[in-house]
């Protein structure tokens, strides 16, 4: 528990250290705009990256998110092609999300498979049902509220809406994970789940609930996301899971499962979403802040490896001496 | 366990035959030795990195960077040719196995020192190798017309009327087939596979195992980016954005297990010229191509179900068989014989 307060310190102030970099490297970083934008564009992942932490703590894993938020846009699309209205299309899409997670979960949990190669089939799979519904076609034209979603900001103050959106389902799962019974649990259940299961905690049912919520944060997510582009496609999202299980494993959660907090992956969201930002106002591409996610996910494991050996190698001291 | 082997690949062949008989019905065209021939081309290119991606499932890691280390080999490869158009082939070949090596044992560092699960380390790899050539290639294409035509003669060798590359392909899944049947590295994969923990206990060196084969799945896709580039002839640095998805679904309806330690790399071979034909199928039959993503992960997911409740059937009836020799009073070898 220590050495996660410790984790969450440093991630305070590489988050400092990052706007001080992004200050130095523009002038118009450290505006309430631009902070505002950036905020704004990195949303979709940070909601994704609320029901991934629990995946994860559970010791699963979630490769399937784009391909879902992909599918929920489809699925949006599909519906405003069909003349419904906007709040009945964000219902069918919620629907939709809460559906595919569904079938990931009970796959996972009742079948017993490996979570990695299941959402690895459904990546492919709920990718290619959103190609096949609504094949290359965009589909825009939605009423102005609905855009304000994704883009605009609370009048009078530079905060998004989506930001709004997010802090809510933030703390809905904040308390969940770290104040409830059930939430904690899922510690249980990452740590040891044979052990879990002993002390009367149903894995199974706890493993579907999170696939679940992931797959329904998932459209949550497709609304904000097709907001925020305007218009929505069959490739949305697509490449999603990376800077989602970067955000999270940034934000201190084992990738083992068993521990991290909600708080830890709320500032590497922040972390990723100025360094993003900062990037892209000192003109590097898109594909080269790809590079940057990349290492910073792979560095990110390497120090928590290198720190797990170095605790494992000071136990083994103790033990000996005394 | 050989015999349930022999009865996956067998099955495997039966359904080969039956999607191509059923091609064949709807479209005649199939059997044409031009569309056969493409079809071979495109299921050797996929076949040998499913080589390597079955031998790293076989030892229970995945490697997602697989596309990416095509792409980057292809596009390193084809760069240095178009800048010195008389080098030679051997020293292209070398240039992307050498691209292929680096970038796997970049992914074996990070998996076998560094002690990250594959699946996040691969996916950090994907990202940065796939940006790396990104920004090495600035947007550009290198096209047909700048590479010399002994690049391009590579994918037209033809072999007793057979290209080339389908023979190299096959002599790669005989001899890496042979190699992880009949070699100790290669019965070591298996048993780092199926139980890690006493592989160890019998001294098997994990981590020179792993190591292994992320080193040779990076030569592989190296090897691959090279022909990658002579069998289309214009190469960018974006080619190959799916290929670990098709590779992880040739390894895994070719059935070697997602849990590790079984399974066998002909049966990965055989699951990629099977998606190549799919793939045909549907071109020929004028079907939507969007369906074939769709049909792609409904069959991994299909697949890995019904193995899962094979398996589970076998040890049951293993279990039964065991309690029923007991109960006879018989000796358990002799039972169990």
């Amino acid at each position: 528990m220590g050495v996660l307060a410790r984790w969450e310190a440093f991630l305070v102030f590489v988050l400092a250290a990052t706007l001080a970099l992004g200050a130095l490297a523009s002038p118009y970083f450290l505006t309430a705009s631009n902070l505002s934008i950036a905020v704004a564009g990195v949303m979709p992942t940070a909601i994704v990256a609320l029901p991934m932490t629990l995946v994860i703590v559970c010791g699963e894993i979630d490769i399937s998110v784009g391909s879902i938020v992909g599918l929920c846009a489809a699925s949006l699309a599909v519906c405003r092609e069909q003349g419904l209205g906007i709040e009945v299309s964000m219902l069918a899409s919620l629907a939709v999300g809460m559906l595919a997670g569904a079938l990931n979960g009970a796959i996972v949990a009742y079948v017993g498979l490996p979570s990695l190669v299941v959402t690895i089939g459904t990546l492919a799979l709920y990718r290619g049902i959103a190609q096949i519904i609504l094949e290359e076609r965009g589909v825009t034209g939605f009423p102005d509220w609905y855009q304000e979603i994704g883009f605009g900001t609370v009048p009078g103050t530079p905060i998004p809406w989506s930001a709004l959106i997010f802090v809510a389902f933030f703390l809905c799962f904040a308390v969940f994970l770290h104040a409830t019974h059930r939430g904690r649990a899922l510690f249980a259940i990452g740590n040891n789940r044979e052990a879990a299961r002993f002390s009367g905690i149903d894995v199974r049912r706890a493993i579907l609930g999170v696939f679940v919520a992931s797959g329904g944060l998932c459209a949550v997510a497709a609304v904000v996301l097709t907001s925020y582009l305007a218009s929505a496609r069959s490739d949305t999202a697509t490449g999603l899971e990376l800077p989602v299980i970067t955000a999270v494993v940034l934000g201190g959660v084992s990738i083992f499962g068993g521990s991290g907090t909600l708080g830890g992956v709320l500032i590497a969201v922040l972390v990723l979403a100025f360094v993003q930002n900062a990037l892209g106002l000192a003109g590097v591409t898109p594909e080269a802040q790809q590079i940057v996610t990349g290492c910073v996910l792979v560095l990110t494991l390497v120090l928590f490896g290198a720190a797990r050996a170095l605790r494992t190698a000071a136990l083994f001291r103790r033990v000996r001496a005394g | 366990m050989s015999g349930l082997l022999r009865v996956r690949e067998a099955g495997l062949v039966l359904a080969l035959l039956v999607i191509c008989a059923g091609v064949t019905l709807r479209e005649p065209r199939f059997l044409n030795g031009a569309n056969l021939e493409q079809v071979a081309l495109s299921a050797t290119l996929v076949c040998i990195v499913a080589l390597g991606e079955a031998l790293v499932i076989i030892a229970r890691q995945v490697d997602l960077s697989v596309g990416a280390i095509v792409a980057s080999s292809a596009f390193v490869s084809a760069d240095w040719l178009s800048k010195h158009p008389g080098g030679s082939m051997v020293f292209v070949f070398a240039i992307g196995c050498t691209v292929g090596l680096a970038m796997g044992a970049g992914n074996a560092l990070l998996v076998v020192a560094a002690r990250i699960p594959a699946i996040v380390a691969t996916l950090g790899t994907l990202a940065i190798y796939r940006g790396a050539v990104i920004v090495f290639a600035g947007g550009r294409q290198i096209s047909a017309t700048i590479l010399p035509d002994s690049y391009q003669a590579i994918a037209q060798v033809r072999v007793l009327h057979v290209p080339l590359l389908v023979w190299i392909a096959v002599a790669l899944t005989l001899v890496l087939g042979w190699a992880a049947s009949y070699t100790r590295t290669g019965r070591n994969l298996y048993a780092l596979g199926s139980d890690p923990e006493s592989a160890r206990f019998v001294g098997i060196n994990e981590g020179w195992h792993l190591a292994l084969v992320f080193v040779l799945s990076g030569l592989l896709c190296g090897f691959v980016g090279v022909l990658w580039g002579a069998r289309f002839g214009t190469v960018d640095a974006v080619l190959a954005p799916d290929l670990h998805f098709q590779a992880i679904s040739a390894v895994v309806v070719g059935g070697v297990s997602i849990f590790g330690g079984s399974g066998s790399v002909y049966g990965a071979a055989i699951g990629a010229v099977i998606f190549a034909v799919l793939q045909n199928g549907v071109q020929l039959l004028g079907l939507n191509q969007f369906w074939l993503q769709a049909v792609t992960g409904a069959a991994i997911l299909g697949t890995v179900i019904l193995y899962s409740l094979l398996a589970r059937r076998a040890e049951r009836a293993e279990r039964e068989g065991r309690r029923r020799s007991v109960g006879l009073g018989l000796n358990r070898g002799v039972g169990a014989g």
